[in-house]
């Protein structure tokens, strides 16, 4: 590290600690109480899945230290059966955020925090189910890193460029490995009503040891001993674009994935009365690739109490097979459906917020054979904030 | 009742003519306020209301389509730009007035004078007492706005450079600012310079960039207009595209030379040549 950037180094970090005195810590609630009917092709009455969640529980705590510094904390207590108690808690921000002192407008923000690809980080939920690619699992929400992330000037946009573990919010610990995932995202604002980016990462392996781990017996004559099952090249490449007209706005996505997984296992031999004799290592590759459309249409009425909106995706996956990649058609779907939400209370930042959503999606996967499958989502969302004033010294 | 109210209100409207809604600067609100009753005196077919909240509200509200109209005591920022721009809003600015943000000491307070740097030292808490500055014996009250404030922002960024001390009671606008360093003998404050016209109990003080320069009281208009008061800044309302209809209108109202005699008599300075040129290319 040069001279100078050590130097700007204790410059800011001297800046900070001088200025550092407790402000206003604010505390927040967002809560998404939904009700989900799953079926297939309509038959609603005889639902595969009918239950009433709390699907989200944000609870977010934060502390501005000083005006260009700020500390986050959200946590997600939320309706899970995998536990007896009947829920659980899932750490979803933990970062610090630090304005840059000679860049207008951009901070450098250190911890668990928003991961800046597509349209996972811009997603507000005016549609209760997820992105596109946070439903396929592209990559994780949120992600451990450092990012810095900003404003260009004039409004002409914003950029982000990160580094960051790579396996997303949900891994920390030995399911980690040493090499880290590398974020750009910008996204173009050059007229009003229009709204062009793209985002990409690249990470040379994903650990995804968790998720993809085999142990035991597969068969008779393989055994998968704490198999090394993880993704390596991986690339995505999503641009975007939002076009707004008064209340007719549309937002959409194309994504493109492709990753190797990686994996080995033991061949275990025997001889002629089946006994295992010895066992050779088998290393194997596996190429996978990706892509999807994902297209958000919305009208909000005049008031905005109401938006009505429609929604399309489209996902096609193939897999490496012998030398070809081959359609896998019953992982690949095209998924349609509207909704619309009810505002009784709009949120605006520092006021709570109340609102009542409902949608329906039908997924058809691109088997023919298989019947189109649709899910019904109403949820009441309501956000609540407090802030507590800084303590007279 | 607040139903029945808003449903007259909108039945009034679609019967008798239209309604703007202006959002915004808490520093604008009452000259804003004063501008509409005149304005709808001449246009009664058209009803301004007019709200406070701070600037970064005001802007938030026209950038949501909430509002045609937005008060600003600051510039709009780069971020909130981009984010009306998606959100299809273009937004336009036009300066409708001039301020002398005007640091207010209680009137008991010998000190009638203070430097850039004094002021910026007293809210970052480096200066605590009067008798540093040479005053009296008495520890510095510090009275200033909350972050949503457009006061709060240009003040940070053109005086205090850097934080705000912790110790810095955060009020929720002008007038209670007022109030506060009225009542309270060790008090500061800074205000718009509506809201130090005709308020006994308190005084602005004169304010020189750096000490071998002039001193200069916000109440010499022709340093607020020259830009020689060293805390002169324009007063901004931000449109969704160029000025249409009603809302035009009710720009080149405040524009005008009836518009700008309200805005001298509220205390504020009207706009310089300029400002008028830059307005006209818009308004054209």
């Amino acid at each position: 590290m040069s001279k100078k950037a050590i130097i700007t180094l204790v410059a800011v970090a001297a800046t900070i600690t001088l200025a550092l005195e407790p402000g206003e810590t604010e505390l927040e609630h967002n809560g998404w109480f939904r009700y989900t009917n799953s079926a297939t092709d309509w038959q609603i009455t005889k639902p595969a899945v009918s239950r009433f969640t709390l699907e989200r529980g944000y609870l977010r705590f934060s502390h501005q230290w000083a005006p260009i510094f700020f500390t986050k904390m959200t946590v997600d207590i939320f309706s899970s059966d995998k536990y007896p108690e009947g829920a659980t808690i899932r750490l979803k921000e933990a970062y610090a955020d630090l304005g840059l002192p000679f860049i207008k407008e951009f901070n450098l923000t250190a911890g668990l925090q928003k991961h800046y690809f597509g349209l996972i980080y811009s997603w507000d939920y005016t549609h209760p189910d997820k992105s596109l690619a946070d439903d396929q699992g592209v990559c994780a929400s949120a992600d451990y890193g450092l990012t810095v992330n900003g404003f260009l000037p004039a409004g002409l946009g914003e950029l982000q460029l990160g580094i960051y573990n790579g396996e997303g919010y949900k891994y920390a610990g030995k399911y980690l490995n040493t090499s880290p995932e590398f974020l750009a995202n910008l996204r173009l604002t050059p007229l009003a009503g229009l709204m062009v980016g793209a985002s990409v990462f690249t990470n040379a392996r994903d650990q995804a040891h968790y998720k993809n781990d085999r142990k035991g017996r597969d068969n008779t004559n393989t055994y998968f001993l704490n198999a090394d099952t993880t993704n390596i090249n991986r690339l995505a490449f999503a641009p975007m674009a939002k076009l707004s007209f008064g209340p007719v706005s549309i937002l959409g996505e194309y994504i493109g994935y492709n990753y190797i997984r990686s994996y080995t296992y033991y061949q275990l031999n025997r001889d002629s009365a089946n006994n295992i004799v010895d066992s050779t290592l088998v290393e194997k590759n596996k190429k996978y690739q990706f892509s999807g459309l994902d297209l958000l249409p919305v009208i909000t009425l005049p008031g905005r109490k109401v938006e009505i909106y429609g929604r399309f995706s489209l996902w096609n996956r193939s897999e490496q097979s012998g030398d070809t990649m081959a359609f896998n058609k019953d992982k690949s779907f095209v998924r349609y459906g509207a909704g619309f939400n009810y505002h009784f209370i709009r949120r605006e930042k520092g006021k709570p917020g109340l609102e009542f959503q409902f949608a329906w999606l039908r997924t058809q996967t691109k088997n023919e054979e298989t019947k189109p499958a649709d899910i019904f989502m109403a949820q009441i969302r309501f956000e609540w904030n407090s802030v507590i004033k800084k303590p007279e010294l | 009742m607040k139903k029945l109210l808003i449903t007259l209100t909108v039945l009034a409207t679609l019967l008798f003519g239209v309604e703007i809604m202006v959002k915004g600067s808490d520093t604008m609100l009452n000259l804003t306020q004063r501008l509409a009753e005149s304005f709808s005196a001449v246009q009664p077919d058209v009803t301004v209301s007019v709200t406070g909240g701070g600037s970064g509200v005001g802007i938030n509200a026209l950038i949501n389509q909430e509002v045609p109209l937005a008060n600003a005591s600051r510039a709009i920022k780069s971020k909130e730009i981009s984010q009306a721009r998606a959100n299809g809003v273009n937004p336009v600015e036009i300066v409708i007035a001039l301020d002398g943000l005007s640091v207010i000491v209680n009137g008991k307070n010998p000190v009638n004078q203070l430097t850039v740097e004094q002021i910026g030292a007293i809210y970052r808490g480096e200066i605590t007492n009067w008798n540093q500055v040479g005053g009296p014996n008495k520890k510095i009250v510090l009275y200033g706005r909350q972050p949503n404030s457009g006061t709060f922002v240009f003040f940070r960024e053109e005086v205090v450079k850097g934080e705000y001390s912790a110790n810095m009671r955060q009020m929720n606008g002008n007038a209670q600012i007022v109030e506060g360093v009225k009542a309270d003998e060790g008090g500061i404050g800074y205000v718009g310079l509506g809201y130090i016209k005709h308020i006994e109990g308190i005084k602005p003080l004169a304010v020189a960039r750096k000490p071998q320069e002039k001193f200069i009281s916000p109440a010499d208009e022709a340093a607020v207009k020259s830009g020689a008061y060293p805390l002169t800044r324009p007063l901004y309302q931000y449109t969704n595209g160029k000025p249409k209809g009603a809302v035009r209108e009710f720009i080149l109202f405040e524009l005008s030379e009836k518009g700008q005699e309200i805005i001298a008599q509220e205390g504020f300075v009207p706009v310089t040549q300029n400002y008028i040129e830059r307005n006209n290319q818009i308004l054209q």
